[in-house]
């Protein structure tokens, strides 16, 4: 491997947070491998992102053109693909952003790179950089080793690396002309749809019973309702509830969903798929019921219940009821 | 408007108690419950609901080994034209960029406007194929897509951000779509519609029958490899409180009462 590179990653001008996990990742990888790292930045104006960027970075590569400014995957990966290719061996990092799910599998075939996607960490073994990641309901964890290609591509789990500003001072930004051809793209940004509001605000809730796939295929809602109600929270859900119209979206928690940061969590019949912890924000009491008892939610939650929801919930109502009195 | 929906046959590991095999490098499959994975049945149903409207066909495809029929006969009953499963011994060991590259050998000699897709697969989570083959197709993609609509040679829809926030985007056809689960509500397959397609034959074609040659297949053509599966540690993980729905829930109120968990 000769280089690290790693991709920052903006909205309306502004780098996204993920950003520096990235950099703090590659920052890593490097002083492992004794290489260095470069930051990437492809955005419609360049300057003051770029400053920002050489602050964490030894080295900016910064590429103006209008036609990155929604991060629109295909002049991002056109751009990247002339960028890059005859810089190799290289490892590219980026975040496992939405944004960035559009970029990282057709870039890693124009790039002949070698691809492993929401990786949580990482391992150098002889020289050699190995990616963890994990498989099978987030339930077991795989470490993957790459051939077949000159480059590595990875993308990065969010929060699995945590940033703090390095003090080696500014790096050197070196701006290169666009290498975009002038003319339409097959693929266009049209504008922003903001999320459906609805007539609760799960984001302000102290406490939140939420309900997952768990709760089978015809679940009685009301008995979960009745249960938020008695608990004086609300009710909200992990994406599964929502995909078959048992609750509508603004009660989706989760990273695609809706970030709440409750003081109690109570999970029923929730998994703990990574994309909805990561909806959940400030270290709330996580109480979870499940039948799985491997379930990952139980590896985050301070306590738990292995058992049959039909049972447990009308039985904790009726306490809740009678603690009242 | 001719689509090829492209789909997986995954073990069901939500709620199984898994075993790492003596290899180290995999999980027990044997006694896991195999079916479509879950986020290609909304790209199948898509798919059928566009021929619907604009008409044309719907092909289904897998690479995926033979007992992986019914999942097939599946999609013929939910609305699907013809199906096609690739598969040979060699294949075994694929990643997605095995994968991909296969699909791309079928596909490329084929005519057709749209190729739809789940965007992740439940088992091995990489989100890989779909971009992948669409650069192997010379064709745009894009995942998360939630909501599709087709016109004049173009197609827009609406793809998922983070925190609700989705972009809504454009493409020129031919074109790839990985869809995110809950863009539809897919149907109902009654015994009567499988009966009605359970003469219809699904060819099985292994590498030679698509051109493929073995070194780009299965774990040759793979550009990753599993090292060694692991559990992760159980750290800390939950004080699991035991004891009849009763007692489980008295205590449950205690803990509740004592952390602010009822208002």
């Amino acid at each position: 491997m000769k280089n690290v590179f790693v991709l920052a990653e903006h909205r309306n001008q502004q780098l996204r947070d993920a950003t520096w996990e990235a950099v703090a990742a590659a920052r890593k990888i490097a002083a492992d491998l004794g290489i260095e790292y470069t930051g990437i930045l492809l955005a419609d104006k360049v300057d003051a992102m770029a400053q920002q960027l050489a602050a964490e970075c030894p080295k900016v590569l910064a590429v103006e053109d209008n036609a990155f400014a929604s991060f629109n995957s295909e002049p991002i990966t056109q751009a990247l693909t002339t960028l890059l290719k005859d810089r190799g061996p290289f490892i590219l990092v980026m975040t496992n952003s939405n944004a960035v799910i559009d970029v990282a599998p057709g870039l890693s075939v124009y790039l002949d790179a070698a691809l492993a996607t929401d990786c949580f960490g990482y391992e150098v073994r002889d020289g050699k950089f190995l990616a963890l990641r994990q498989m099978y309901s987030y339930k077991v964890n795989a470490l993957v080793s790459f051939k077949n290609a000159q480059n590595i591509v990875v993308t990065l789990r969010g929060g699995a690396f945590s940033f703090s500003p390095g003090a080696q001072g500014p790096g050197a930004v070196e701006k290169i002309p666009s290498p975009l051809a002038e003319g339409r793209f097959k693929k266009r940004f049209l504008g922003f749809v903001e999320a459906e509001k609805g007539d609760v605000d799960i984001s302000a809730a102290d406490i939140i019973v939420s309900v997952g796939r768990g709760i089978g295929d015809e679940p009685d809602m009301s008995m979960f309702e009745s249960l938020a109600e008695a608990m004086g929270g609300v009710l909200a859900c992990s994406r599964p509830i929502v995909d078959k119209n048992l609750l509508p979206k603004y009660h989706q928690v989760g990273t695609s969903g809706v970030e709440v940061k409750p003081k109690v969590y109570l999970a029923l019949g929730i998994s703990g798929a990574f994309q909805h912890l990561g909806g959940i924000k400030g270290s709330p009491l996580i109480v979870a019921v499940n039948k799985d008892p491997k379930a990952p939610i139980f590896r985050v939650a301070q306590y738990g219940v292995v058992g049959d929801l039909n049972e447990i919930v009308p039985a904790l109502e009726e306490k809740l009821q009678e603690a009242k009195k | 408007m001719n689509i090829i929906v492209c789909i997986k046959w995954t073990p069901d590991t939500s709620e199984a108690d898994l075993v790492i095999e003596s290899s180290g490098k995999d999980i027990k499959k044997d006694s896991l419950d195999y079916d479509i994975n879950d986020w290609d049945r909304f790209a199948i149903e898509e798919a059928v609901q566009i021929k619907e409207r604009e008409g044309g066909t719907v092909t289904v495809v897998s690479v995926a080994p033979e007992e992986s029929e019914e999942m097939l006969r599946e999609s013929l009953a939910r609305g699907a034209d013809e199906a096609f499963q690739i598969w040979d011994d060699a294949m075994e060991g694929s990643d997605g960029y095995a994968v991909a590259s296969t699909l791309a050998q079928f596909i490329k000699e084929r005519p057709f406007d749209l190729i739809l897709t789940g965007t992740l697969a439940d088992d091995d989570g990489g989100g890989q194929v779909g971009g992948m083959l669409a650069a192997m197709l010379g064709i745009p993609s894009s995942a998360l897509v939630s909501k599709i609509e087709v016109k004049n040679g173009t197609v827009k829809f609406n793809r998922e951000l983070e925190g609700g926030l989705s972009e809504s985007m454009e493409m020129d056809l031919p074109a790839l779509l990985a869809v995110a689960t809950g863009l539809n509500e897919p149907r109902f397959v009654s015994i009567r519609a499988v009966r009605k397609v359970a003469s219809i034959e699904i060819p099985r074609l292994g590498a030679q029958d698509i051109g493929i040659d073995q070194a780009s297949i299965g774990a040759a053509g793979a550009r990753t490899v599993i090292e060694n599966i692991s559990l992760p540690p159980e750290g800390e993980g939950a004080e699991i409180i035991k004891g009849s729905p009763d007692e489980v829930a008295a205590r449950l109120v205690e803990i509740l009462k004592e952390k602010g968990g009822i208002a």
